[in-house]
């Protein structure tokens, strides 16, 4: 070997400063083992070029012969001569940046592939425009890059390199300042940076000197945002910025803060809405942002769509006053938030509502609302008004008559004790041959007599008889109607009437609402309309009315009818007591008929009227009533026929006692029970129906123009839908059921195949099971190859033994008998013996003398249920934050195309994912519980929508385990959904036939329950979740404990409602889960 | 400042306690009857129903009663046993009551040996000594006891009435005054916590519910002390919250808890708050099923 070269070159560097050549020969010495003397040889000429080129390049080239060992160490010769160099141009520009270079790059060179470092060395370069302040910047990335190369892709390096490029043409202060703050911010955000970068670069197109002050903000800001909406949320920001919005600093801090105090689960939507309002006007969103808080503290999420779109409106319409609007800082908005505010959803107190009304029933009521009703077409119409249909209380959707929540809810209570009051005190149950109580005579008869209607037995229709009288007798309701000229107005008084005994009745039995009911009363009576504008009847009807709600003092009564009207009093007088009837108001009406009927209806003269108090008007009598009636025949008779009266209208309906249709009522309860004892009597067909509609006073009322006959016999069908009827033309055997739920029709199913199993399913809305909903069909796994088993147990080797261990050690507990106890079934002889010989010593003996027989024999048998389905295959983040790009092609074209690729996630990684993590847990719980002997079968499930849950056995729990069971675990792969509550269901049937003592479900998911029909957004998801709830409650109702594991961390929300008091782990750290199953079936069964 | 007041109360041995005054109890059927009957024919009872319907107090009234006519009966011969027991003249029908729990062995009942200087020395279980002194031997809620105690209730149940006490080799025949009287409520035992039908079969059973709404009123008054209405109102409550039991209510407001409320509406808590303390919040945490009952709370009260 000749020293030529090298004697050469120390001459050389023996002309510079002494430090060169004293680093050099350092150096030198160490390199030795890394390269071949050729090649020293090239690197040290490369020092003594660098050395060569300015004045004071002298110092790169010590820097360079510095770190020279160290980065050979890193790089193979070639690679390591194009650093060598990169270092040589830079220093061509300015010693100054290659000496920052050369310091950089033994940090770097560990961390960066080699073709990207001369692109590094390029970032840096591109920053240096030949004066002193950009070299000082160029350095200084130069020195940052260690930090950023470590924890970023090199893309990202690249993206915020040019960002501070852009920056530093606007000052090289605030781009030093930003390079140093990007260096501590970036490397811990996520999957947002490249966003956040996005936006960064936006901003420095414009308001660069934001830029600072968003890295300063983002840790603190983004953390606030859930995660996976961070770049929808950045993205909003990059877009504000772009149509010229400025303050994005601040949108980021007040974003992110109302953001981060929204209900859980809702910043999407908030998002979305953001996003709705960025397209009508960019200026509003942070308005918008600033003030959610507060509005959110007003009105519930859903509320705010209502105020939101209200705003988008006003936005259109005129911006200015739009963005006021978003502002709160205009009196529409305020007012709107005011009467959102105080409104109440009846979906809020459903339940509640439910519940008061199951209570006070004595029977299972359903609560909806009354756009429910109206949907059904069965005659109700109005969507405004709460009704009954004898089984169900409809309620309007929200209520806002008051400026306060409380307020709105006793109203709501008022009406639903009101519509209860129908049931509770049978108004339905209307008896036409039933005795009143508070009359004496039994008019009705009489009635009936004198207009000849045939009296026909209740229930029974004979064919062919006259159509009119006997259709019209169908009901009670409706015989007793039917006795009535003018069934309209017959009915308006049964009506009153009628509620003013419920509404008595109820303040007698519910003394507690009386405060409640008075104030509903109250705000009625202001908006009933004047008695004095009503024409005769109408007005008697009216005054009948405000008696009914309690007002009986200073009524206005014409003078010249005020026998009539205290007449009228005294019948309603009679119906105000806790012992009167329906069969009373019914007797009443008639009585209160009589009367009306026999008036003219005209409107008075305005000086007619004389106020008057009838809250005392005397006791009602016969005589009295039917001397009163002598007279007004008379004087009827004496006028002639030829009355000039207005035809009758129907009083304003009383908004809170809602729609009384007791016919109706009564009607679909009777054909329910012709539907269930059928073969008795002819069945009422749909002509006599429609008849029968037609004639009802409580049809005629909400008839609205049009076709009328059209319309009836549409009511007709769906009456007789409701009714369980089935129509003519109709295959027997489909569900006629209220079916309540459009979003997944269908039927009952059958299992076909074998091994096909059918199950219930709970819907929470209906409160009920869906008949025969789910069909499981269960599969054996195919065999796959029993390595993944094996190489399980081996990569787990130590872990095993751990588990293991553990696992023996709860054997011997189980079948010993447990000595010197306090207590015991029979004396402990040792124990007992030196108990004895203490006594005798005089020393205080021990206590233990019994012996117990342990109560549990280990008797377990347990189900673990895994979760295959399609989100399984997610692929686990290993928590590093070193980039992981070695498979990454060399070439840059290709390598841009990778890229692309791996950012769309179209590359499979052989990253894990959940379901191997799953499969390795089960291989390590199959050795341990084949190590205590326990009864276990293993299933898989998943499957798409309910005709099909496939329910998957990898070991069936009267299997014994075997080599087939270790080549099924292979195959377990992600599916479908997760349709939980029916896998749970055939889970508790296999465990059932099972005669341990103690039986145990687990289930291992990753996420909420889903499938179609089985869990979207808004209500379906809950629907999911609580019929995956009734399932586990099942189980533990066969005495089976269920437990549910899950490594969702978002996990809490909803496994606290689906699983209950049940025991339930959300698993933090996925990689835990080998560990963490076999020690919690431990603690399960131990 | 007060004297220091003795502490009161009383001690008795097992057998020996004595329901000594009438204990308030309203009938509803014909339970009297038909316990009296299954007293004198050696008939075990079973006692089925919810929660403080009343059937502890039921078995303390009919030891009460059954005590009482005896004193006038016996003394005469009439009855045939021994006078050995008697004390001036009376017939004492001892209650034993036992509240069963899961780890409720079969020595727990018999009897088991202690130790003492000597060495062991047998000491009867409350079982035993009813058996022996003739008591009514009420296991409150016997479900929950373990399996092995049931087995023993057999042999002295049917026309043996023996205990067998294997750890000493004896059998005790009953006293003539034994019987035998278990409770169970219905509503919270699980399948597999029911009576096996051989231990069920050898008794009658007797059904108790909730008494009607007016005799319950009545005696939510009685107990309670509050006034009529007040004592209507928590009747009509009861009634009412029952409603709920099949719609998320496990079980419905005992008479007991109405005599609860009663009692703090007599000491002059409102009506509402007394309810919710001693009856909304007792009965269920959930929330929502709280809110309405509340609300039926308010509905009633004002």
């Amino acid at each position: 070997m000749s020293n030529a070269p090298f004697d050469e070159i120390e001459a050389e560097l023996a002309k510079l400063p002494p430090a060169v050549l004293e680093v050099y020969r350092e150096a030198a010495a160490a390199m030795e083992s890394s390269f071949s003397s050729e090649e020293l040889a090239l690197w040290a000429k490369e020092g003594a070029t660098i050395a060569g080129q300015t004045v004071r390049s002298w110092e790169a080239a010590v820097e360079y012969y510095r770190v020279g060992p160290l980065v050979a160490r890193s790089l193979a010769f070639p690679s390591f001569m194009q650093w060598a160099r990169c270092g040589t141009y830079l220093s061509q520009d300015s010693p100054t940046l290659a000496v920052s270079f050369f310091k950089a790059s033994p940090a770097i060179v560990s961390n960066l592939r080699p073709q990207y470092i001369p692109r590094w060395a390029g970032l840096g370069r591109s920053l240096y425009k030949g004066t002193w302040k950009s070299s000082t910047l160029s350095a200084r990335f130069f020195e940052v890059s260690p930090d950023l190369i470590r924890s970023l892709p090199f893309w990202d390096v690249e993206v915020f390199a040019s960002l501070i490029e852009a920056l530093s043409y606007k000052s090289y202060d605030v781009a030093v300042e930003c390079l140093t703050l990007g260096r501590d911010v970036l490397p811990a955000m996520g999957r947002e940076r490249e966003a956040f970068l996005a936006m960064s670069r936006a901003l420095s197109d414009g308001n660069w000197r934001e830029v600072k002050s968003c890295l300063e903000m983002a840790p603190r800001a983004l953390q606030q945002i859930e995660e996976g909406q961070t770049s929808r949320f950045l993205k909003l920001g990059e877009r504000l910025t772009k149509v010229g919005i400025r303050d994005t600093a601040r949108f980021l801090s007040d974003g992110s803060q109302a953001l981060g105090q929204v209900p859980q689960g809702s910043q999407a939507h908030i998002l979305d809405l953001c996003e709705g309002l960025l397209a009508v006007s960019p200026e509003a969103v942070p308005p918008f942002l600033k003030s959610l808080d507060g509005v959110l503290h007003r009105v519930t999420v859903n509320q705010l769509d209502t105020w939101f779109q209200h705003g988008v409106q006003l936005l259109k319409e005129n911006p200015e006053s739009g963005i006021a609007f978003f502002k709160v800082e205009s009196n529409t908005s305020e007012s709107l938030l005011e009467t959102l505010s105080s409104s109440l959803e009846l979906d809020r107190v459903k339940g509640v509502v439910r519940l008061y009304c199951r209570a006070l029933s004595g029977s299972p009521i359903e609560v909806m609302n009354t756009h429910e009703l109206v949907r059904r077409n069965i005659g109700w119409v109005d969507e405004d008004s709460a009704s009954t249909d004898g089984t169900k209380v409809f309620l309007p959707p929200v209520v806002d008559h008051y400026q306060d929540k409380n307020e709105n809810f006793s109203w709501f209570k008022v009406v639903a004790t009101h519509q209860v009051g129908h049931l509770e005190f049978g108004s339905f149950a209307y008896d036409f041959g039933r005795p009143a109580t508070q009359f004496e005579e039994e008019r009705r008869f009489v009635l009936e007599r004198e207009r000849g209607l045939q009296q026909i037995s209740d229930d029974v229709l004979v064919g062919d008889a006259e159509a009119d009288g006997q259709v019209r007798s169908f009901t009670d309701i409706g015989r007793f109607l039917s006795l009535f000229d003018d069934r309209k107005l017959a009915f308006d008084l049964f009506t009153v009437l009628e509620d003013c005994r419920l509404d008595y009745r109820i303040k007698v039995e519910y003394p507690g609402i009386r405060r409640a009911a008075a104030a509903v009363q109250g705000d009625t009576l202001a908006r009933r309309p004047e008695v004095e504008d009503l024409p005769l009847q109408e007005a008697l009807v009216e005054l009948l009315i405000k008696m009914s709600l309690d007002q009986f003092n200073s009524l206005p009564v014409p003078v010249d009818y005020k026998e009539e009207a205290t007449m009228l009093a005294r019948i309603l007088h009679r119906l105000r007591t806790a012992l009167a009837n329906v069969e009373d108001t019914a007797e009443a009406t008639l009585r209160a008929y009589e009367i009306i009927s026999r008036l003219e209806n005209e409107t008075q003269p305005e000086d007619q009227w004389e106020p008057e108090d009838m809250d005392d008007p005397g006791e009602f009598s016969e005589e009295d009533f039917q001397s009163l009636l002598d007279k007004l025949q008379a004087s009827q008779d004496s006028s002639g026929e030829g009355g000039e009266g207005d035809p009758y209208e129907s009083p304003e309906p009383v908004d809170y006692r809602g729609d009384f249709k007791p016919e109706m009522v009564q009607l679909l309860t009777k054909l329910q029970m012709d539907q269930n004892q059928q073969g008795e009597g002819e069945p009422l067909s749909q002509e006599m129906l429609e008849q029968l509609l037609q004639d009802s006073a409580e049809l005629e009322l909400d008839a609205e123009q049009g076709d009328i006959n059209n319309s009836m016999s549409t009511f007709a069908q769906n009456i007789m839908k409701e009714a369980g009827v089935p129509p003519p033309n109709s295959q027997p055997g489909q569900g006629y059921g209220p079916l309540l739920h459009d979003d997944d029709q269908g039927g009952e199913l059958e299992a076909r195949e074998p091994k096909a199993y059918v199950y219930d399913e709970w819907d929470f809305r209906a409160n009920d099971y869906k008949p025969r909903w789910c069909v499981v069909k269960e599969k054996t796994l195919d065999e796959g190859d029993s390595g993944f088993y094996n190489d399980a147990l081996k990569n787990y080797s130590s872990l095993l033994n751990h588990i293991k261990r553990q696992f023996e050690l709860i054997m011997p507990e189980t079948f010993r008998k447990i000595y010197r106890m306090v207590d015991g079934e029979d004396i402990d002889l040792n124990a007992a013996l030196e108990a004895a010989a203490d006594i005798r010593m005089k020393v205080p003996p021990d206590e233990k003398i019994y012996w117990r027989r342990n109560k549990i024999e280990r008797n377990v048998s347990v189900v673990f249920l895994l979760d295959m389905s399609a989100s399984t295959a997610e692929a686990i983040d290993e928590g590093r934050h070193t980039v992981d790009d070695r498979d990454a092609p060399d070439d840059p074209v290709e390598y841009m195309v990778w890229l692309r690729r791996r950012r769309e996630g179209l590359v499979r990684r052989h990253y894990k994912r959940i379901i191997d993590l799953e499969k390795e847990s089960t291989a390590l719980l199959i050795q341990a519980l084949e190590s205590i002997g326990d009864n276990y079968g293993i299933y898989g499930f998943s499957g798409y929508g309910r005709e099909n849950v496939e329910f998957y056995v990898i070991k069936d729990i009267e299997e014994n385990f075997s080599e087939r069971i270790k080549r099924r675990i292979d195959k377990i792969t992600p599916l479908h959904a997760t349709r939980m509550g029916s896998a749970i269901r055939h889970a508790i049937t296999k465990l059932e036939h099972q005669d341990s003592p103690t039986k145990i479900m687990f289930l291992i998911s990753d996420g909420r329950p889903q499938d179609r029909g089985y869990s979207r957004e808004g209500v379906e998801k809950e629907y999911a979740v609580h019929d995956t709830h009734m399932a586990l409650l099942e189980a533990k109702r066969k005495d089976i404990t269920p437990f549910c594991l899950t490594v969702d961390k978002a996990g809490h929300d909803y496994l606290k409602e689906m699983c209950g008091d049940m025991g339930y782990e959300v698993l933090g750290e996925i990689w835990a889960l080998p560990e963490r199953l076999p020690m919690l079936y431990r603690q399960l069964t131990a | 400042m007060v004297d220091a007041v003795e502490p009161e109360y009383k001690e008795y041995a097992i057998e020996e306690f004595l329901v000594r005054s009438e204990p308030y109890y309203r009938p509803v059927g014909d339970e009297l009857d038909l316990f009296t009957a299954a007293y004198n024919q050696h008939i075990p009872v079973l006692l089925k129903g919810p929660t403080g319907c009343g059937k502890t107090r039921f078995v303390e009234y009919m030891a009460w009663k059954l005590g009482r006519p005896m004193t006038v009966i016996r003394p005469d011969g009439s009855g045939g046993r021994p006078a050995q027991e008697l004390r001036e003249g009376e017939v004492r029908v001892p209650l034993v009551t036992i509240a069963c729990h899961e780890d409720l062995t079969a020595s727990d009942l018999v009897g088991r040996y202690l130790l003492d200087s000597e060495g062991t020395r047998w000491i009867d279980g409350p079982m035993t000594r009813a058996v022996k002194a003739g008591a009514i031997l009420y296991l409150d809620e016997v479900v929950e006891a373990r399996k092995d105690t049931t087995v023993l209730i057999h042999p002295l149940t049917d026309h043996r009435r023996i205990l067998p006490v294997e750890k000493t080799g004896q059998i005790i025949e009953a006293d003539d005054r034994f019987l035998l009287c278990i409770s169970y409520n219905p509503h919270y035992q699980s399948a597999l916590k029911d009576l096996k039908h051989s231990t069920r079969q050898r008794f009658i059973s007797v059904e108790f519910d909730y008494p009607p709404a007016d005799i319950e009123a009545e005696i939510v008054a009685r107990e309670s002390g509050c006034t009529t209405e007040q004592a209507v109102a928590l009747a009509k409550l009861g009634e009412k919250v029952r409603n709920l039991r099949d719609h998320g209510l496990q079980e419905g407001a005992s008479t007991r808890l109405l005599i609860y409320a009663g009692r703090l509406m007599r000491e002059g808590i409102p009506a509402r708050r007394a309810c919710q303390v001693a009856i909304v919040w007792t009965l269920t945490d959930e929330v929502e099923l709280q809110r309405s009952v509340e609300e039926v709370v308010s509905s009633i009260f004002e």
